[in-house]
C-alpha cells in the first residue's frame, strides 16, 4: 500500500532567531520522504496552530533556543485546543533542559528532542507516531541454540538425563549445519553441528568452545521490526529475513546490539 | 623555488617510506580535508623566497599583515579578555560586571535579552515569554543606569551586542556616561551594528534592509564627530559560523558584508579614511586548529588588501582588521559538558595563535543553559592560563612560516575571494543577501555536516563516540520566572513618571528626521534622555522604515 506522506510543520515560535537546528531538521524529515512546512521565525502561537490546521499536517515540531520553551510550547498546544485541532500532536527541540521535559510533557507536548539527537531517529519517531507502528512485544523465546561438536554425543543428555523429547533433525544446507529439536514446554533447545569448516558454528566452536550459541525469539513481524531496526540503526546481520529450519523466516541481530548475546528473530511459517 | 639536488634526493627517500609505512598501515583516511573541505596534504615543503614573504606575508604591523596588525602583539599587552554577559534585570548583570572586572576581566561585553533586541519592550505582547532569558532586560534608560551603577565608563570598554537598535543603545551608553560626567569622546567599546548578518545567520533583524543600512551610515557619521574612539560596527562572523559554515564561508561573506558597509558609507558622502579605523570584526574560533589560525590570517591579509588596493585607502589604520573572537558556542556539546572545557581552550589557543584583539571564552554548560558564575570564572581562567602560563604569548604569530599553516592560509584567501567575486556578481552583499544566497550556501554546509556526523564520518566526543550513560543535569543558571512581571512594573512605572509631553515632542522629531535624510542620532539621543522607551523608539522607526519579514 503506498501511504500518502506525512506533513509536518515546522515552526519557531517566539523572538529566537537560531534556525540552523529547525532547518536540518526540515531537511532531513524531506529526505525521509515527509513533506514539510517550515514557518520561518518569530511565530505566535495562534500563527503556528493556523498554519498547521491550513497546511493540514499530521505533526509539529518546535525549536527554541532563547530558553523561552516553557512559557512557548503549551502556548501552542492551547491555541491548537482551541481552535479544534488538538488532535495534531506536538513534539519540541532546542536547548532545553532535561528538567523541563516533565513539565512540558504535563503540558500536553508529545515529546521532546534534546541537543545531539540524531535527525533519523526523529523521522522513525515520527513515523511511528502517525502509522502507529508501535513495536510488538515478541511472543516467546522460540528456541535456544546451543553449538556442539556431535548431535549423535550430545543426545543422550538430553533425551535420556533430562528426559527431553526429541522432535527433528535436519540439515539446514545453506548453513552447512546439522540441527536437532527438543521440545521443552513452550519452547524448544536447539543443538546445532557444523557439517564444514565454513559454517558459522564451526568458527563459534573454534573461538569459544561448545555452549549457549544464540537466542530465538519469535516475532509475527518481521519484516517490519527489520526495517525499523534499520532506520534506528541498531547493529544487524541480516539486513533481509531469509529462510530458516521448518520453512520459518529468520534474521540474526549483531551481538554488539545486545551486550554480546546473539538473538535471532524467528517467524514460523503461516498456517494458511 | 628551485630545489637543491639533496633536497630532492631526500624527498624522494621520504616518498618510498611513506609507500612502505602505508602498505602496512594504511592512513586513517582515503582523503583528509578540512572543514571547508580544503584537501590536506600529507606533508607541506618551503615555497617561499624572501620576495614573497615580503609581499604576502610581511613583518607584523606592516601590510598585508599576515602576521599581525602590531609591531609587538602579545609581547606589549595581552588580548583582551571580555566575556559577554548579561541575563535577568539591569541589577543582576551589573552584579556579574562588578564580579568579572573584580576576577581581572578587562572589558565589558552585554548580552540583551530578545525583546531588547528587537526593539521591543517588556511588556509588548511579542516579549511574553522571552524577557530577560538571553540577555539583560533594557527598556528605558532607567535600565541602563542600573546596568552600569559604579562603573566608571571612562575606565571600562564595553562591548554591546545589539544590531537592529544599536543607534538606541548607543545612545543611552551616551546619556550615562554624560550623568557620569564623561563626555563621549572619552567612550570605548563597540556596538554589533551589523544588520546583514541577521538576515543571513542571526534574525534579530527590525527594518527591511535599505533602512538599516542607512541607519548604520548614520551611526558611522554622528560618531565620527562625537565619538572618535568607539568602533561603530562589529562585523561579524561568528554568527554565520554557527549557522553552519565553513571557515572559507564564514571569512568571504563576513568581509563581502564588511565591503557592503564601506560602500554604503561612501555612498552617503564618508571618506573612507575616516570611518574605516573604526570598523571592527568578530569571527569564531572552533575546533579545527590549524585551518583555524590559518583564517585570522588570510582575513587580515584579504582585508588590508580589499581596504588599500580596492578602495584606495591611504590611512594604514585603514587597512588593518581588528578582531574580536569567541569561541565556537554549537560545538560544545550538552553530553559530558567538562569536556567543553578542552574544546574550549583549543579553540581560544587558534584565536590567540590568530593574532585575535580580544576574546571571549565560552562557558561549558552554554549547550544546556547560560553560564554558572562558576562556569564563567573557569572560561576566563582558560584565557587567563593560556596568557600566562602556556608561553605562547612570548614571541610573534608563532606558527608564522610554517609550511602547513602558510599554505591553508593561502588556500583559504583564495577560495574565499572566489566567494567575494560571486557575491559582488551578484550586485553585493545586500543584494546577495536579499536573494538568499549566503543563507542557502550555509545551509547546505550544515546540512552536510549534520550528515557526516550522522554517518560517524566525522566524530565528537561523547556525541557519536565515547558516550557515556549520563543523565544529563548539572547546576543550571535559570532565570526567575517572576523577572518579567517586575521588568514590566519598572518599565510603567517609567512611563507613569516621566515627562510625557516632552517624550511625544522628541519622537515627532525622531519621525520628521527619518522620513527626510537628517542624521537620526542626534535625536535618539535626546529621546532617551527623556526616557524614551527602546520599544517607542523603534516603533517609530517601524512606522517609517517597514519591517523585515524574512525570505
Amino acid at each position: 500500500m503506498v501511504m500518502k506522506p506525512i506533513r509536518v510543520l515546522i515552526a519557531k515560535p517566539g523572538l529566537d532567531g537560531h534556525d540552523r537546528g529547525a532547518l536540518i531538521i526540515a531537511q532531513a524529515l524531506r529526505d525521509h520522504g515527509m513533506e514539510v512546512i517550515y514557518t520561518g521565525l518569530r511565530q505566535s502561537a495562534v500563527q503556528i496552530a493556523r498554519a498547521a490546521i491550513q497546511e493540514d499536517v499530521d505533526v509539529i515540531g518546535l525549536s527554541s533556543l532563547s530558553g523561552a520553551h516553557k512559557s512557548l510550547f503549551p502556548k501552542v498546544v492551547e491555541a491548537l485546543k482551541e481552535q479544534e485541532a488538538a488532535d495534531i500532536p506536538v513534539i519540541g527541540g532546542g536547548v532545553i533542559p532535561a528538567e523541563d521535559i516533565p513539565y512540558l510533557e504535563s503540558k500536553g507536548v508529545t515529546k521532546i528532542f534534546t541537543s545531539g539527537s540524531p535527525t533519523d531517529a526523529i523521522a522513525v519517531y515520527i513515523k511511528q507516531l502517525i502509522h502507529k507502528e508501535t513495536v510488538q512485544t515478541p511472543k516467546k523465546i522460540a528456541h535456544i541454540g546451543i553449538a556442539v561438536e556431535s548431535i549423535d554425543l550430545t543426545l543422550p543428555f538430553y533425551q535420556h538425563t533430562l528426559g527431553l523429547e526429541l522432535e527433528s533433525v535436519e540439515e539446514v544446507e545453506s548453513e552447512q549445519v546439522r540441527v536437532a529439536f527438543l521440545n521443552i514446554g513452550e519452547t524448544r533447545i536447539e543443538l546445532l553441528e557444523p557439517l564444514s569448516d565454513q559454517s558459522a558454528i564451526q568458527s563459534f566452536l573454534t573461538k569459544r568452545g561448545e555452549g549457549i550459541h544464540h537466542i530465538a525469539l519469535e516475532v509475527n513481524d518481521i519484516h517490519t521490526r527489520l526495517e525499523q531496526y534499520k532506520q534506528q540503526g541498531v547493529p544487524l546481520i541480516h539486513e533481509e529475513p531469509k529462510l530458516g529450519a521448518h520453512e520459518s523466516q529468520i534474521a540474526f541481530l549483531h551481538p554488539k546490539a545486545a551486550s554480546g548475546v546473539l538473538y535471532e528473530l524467528c517467524q514460523p511459517k503461516s498456517e494458511e | 623555488m628551485t630545489r637543491s639536488s639533496n633536497y630532492d634526493h631526500s624527498k624522494q627517500a621520504w616518498e618510498k617510506d611513506v609507500e612502505k609505512t602505508t602498505a602496512r598501515f594504511p592512513e586513517r583516511k582515503s582523503s583528509f580535508i578540512t572543514s571547508s573541505e580544503l584537501p590536506i596534504d600529507r606533508l607541506y615543503e618551503p615555497t617561499q623566497n624572501e620576495e614573497q614573504y615580503i609581499e604576502e606575508i610581511g613583518f607584523p604591523g606592516q601590510y598585508p599583515y599576515t602576521r599581525g596588525i602590531q609591531p609587538t602583539m602579545y609581547r606589549s599587552r595581552y588580548w583582551t579578555m571580555r566575556q559577554y554577559a548579561g541575563f535577568g534585570s539591569a541589577e543582576e548583570t551589573n552584579e556579574r560586571f562588578r564580579y568579572l572586572l573584580k576576577q581581572g576581566q578587562t572589558g565589558l561585553s552585554v548580552a540583551f535579552d530578545l525583546p531588547t533586541q528587537i526593539g521591543y519592550d517588556s511588556d509588548d505582547p511579542m516579549a511574553e515569554g522571552e524577557v530577560g532569558k538571553v540577555g539583560v532586560a533594557i527598556d528605558s534608560l532607567h535600565d541602563m543606569e542600573q546596568l552600569f551603577h559604579e562603573i566608571p565608563l571612562d575606565q571600562v570598554s564595553t562591548s554591546m551586542t545589539i544590531n537592529a537598535p544599536a543607534s538606541i543603545l548607543l545612545a543611552m551608553y551616551i546619556a550615562v556616561g554624560e550623568k557620569q560626567g564623561v563626555k563621549p569622546d572619552k567612550l570605548t567599546g563597540t556596538i554589533q551594528n551589523d544588520i546583514l548578518k541577521e538576515y543571513i545567520a542571526r534574525g534579530t533583524y527590525i527594518y527591511p534592509p535599505k533602512p538599516s543600512m542607512r541607519l548604520i551610515t548614520d551611526i558611522f557619521a554622528y560618531c565620527q564627530t562625537h565619538l572618535p574612539k568607539f568602533n561603530t560596527i562589529s562585523i561579524s562572523g561568528y554568527h554565520i559560523r554557527e549557522a553552519g559554515s565553513t571557515a572559507v564561508q564564514e571569512v568571504a561573506f563576513t568581509l563581502a558584508n564588511g565591503m557592503a558597509y564601506v560602500d554604503a558609507a561612501i555612498e552617503a558622502g564618508l571618506e573612507v579614511d575616516q570611518f574605516a579605523p573604526r570598523l571592527a570584526f568578530f569571527f569564531n574560533a572552533h575546533n579545527q586548529f590549524f585551518e583555524e589560525a590559518a583564517k585570522f590570517r588570510a582575513a587580515r591579509r584579504m582585508w588590508a588588501k580589499i581596504m588599500k588596493e580596492y578602495y584606495g585607502a591611504e590611512n594604514p589604520k585603514s587597512w588593518k582588521l581588528r578582531f574580536h573572537t569567541q569561541t565556537g558556542g554549537s560545538t560544545l556539546t550538552a553530553q559530558q559538558p567538562d569536556n567543553n572545557i578542552v574544546r574550549v581552550t583549543l579553540q581560544a589557543l587558534a584565536a590567540v595563535m590568530g593574532g585575535t584583539q580580544s576574546l571571549h571564552t565560552n562557558s561549558r554548560d552554554e549547550a544546556l543553559a547560560l553560564p554558572t558564575e562558576d562556569s564563567a570564572r573557569i572560561a576566563l581562567r582558560t584565557q587567563q592560563i593560556i596568557a600566562n602560563e602556556s608561553g605562547v604569548a612570548d614571541t610573534i604569530d608563532p606558527l608564522g612560516g610554517s609550511y602547513y599553516v602558510e599554505a591553508l592560509t593561502d588556500q583559504i584567501e583564495k577560495e574565499a575571494n572566489e566567494y567575494i567575486d560571486r557575491i559582488k556578481k551578484l550586485g553585493g552583499a545586500v543584494q546577495a543577501v536579499e536573494e538568499g544566497y549566503m543563507q542557502r550556501e550555509i545551509h547546505k554546509a550544515a546540512y552536510d555536516a549534520q550528515k557526516r556526523l550522522e554517518a560517524n564520518e566525522d566524530i565528537v566526543v561523547g556525541l557519536n563516540e565515547y558516550q557515556l550513560d549520563e543523565e544529563i543535569h548539572q547546576d543550571l543558571l535559570r532565570v526567575d520566572e517572576a523577572l518579567e512581571k517586575a521588568q514590566i512594573d519598572k518599565t510603567q512605572h517609567v512611563r507613569n513618571t516621566r515627562d510625557g509631553s516632552q517624550v511625544d515632542s522628541c519622537l515627532e522629531e525622531l519621525r520628521k528626521a527619518a522620513r527626510s535624510n537628517d542624521n537620526v542620532m542626534p535625536l535618539i539621543v535626546e529621546a532617551v534622555k527623556a526616557y524614551a522607551t527602546v520599544g517607542e523608539i523603534a516603533n517609530v522607526m517601524r512606522d517609517e522604515f517597514g519591517e523585515y519579514t524574512g525570505m
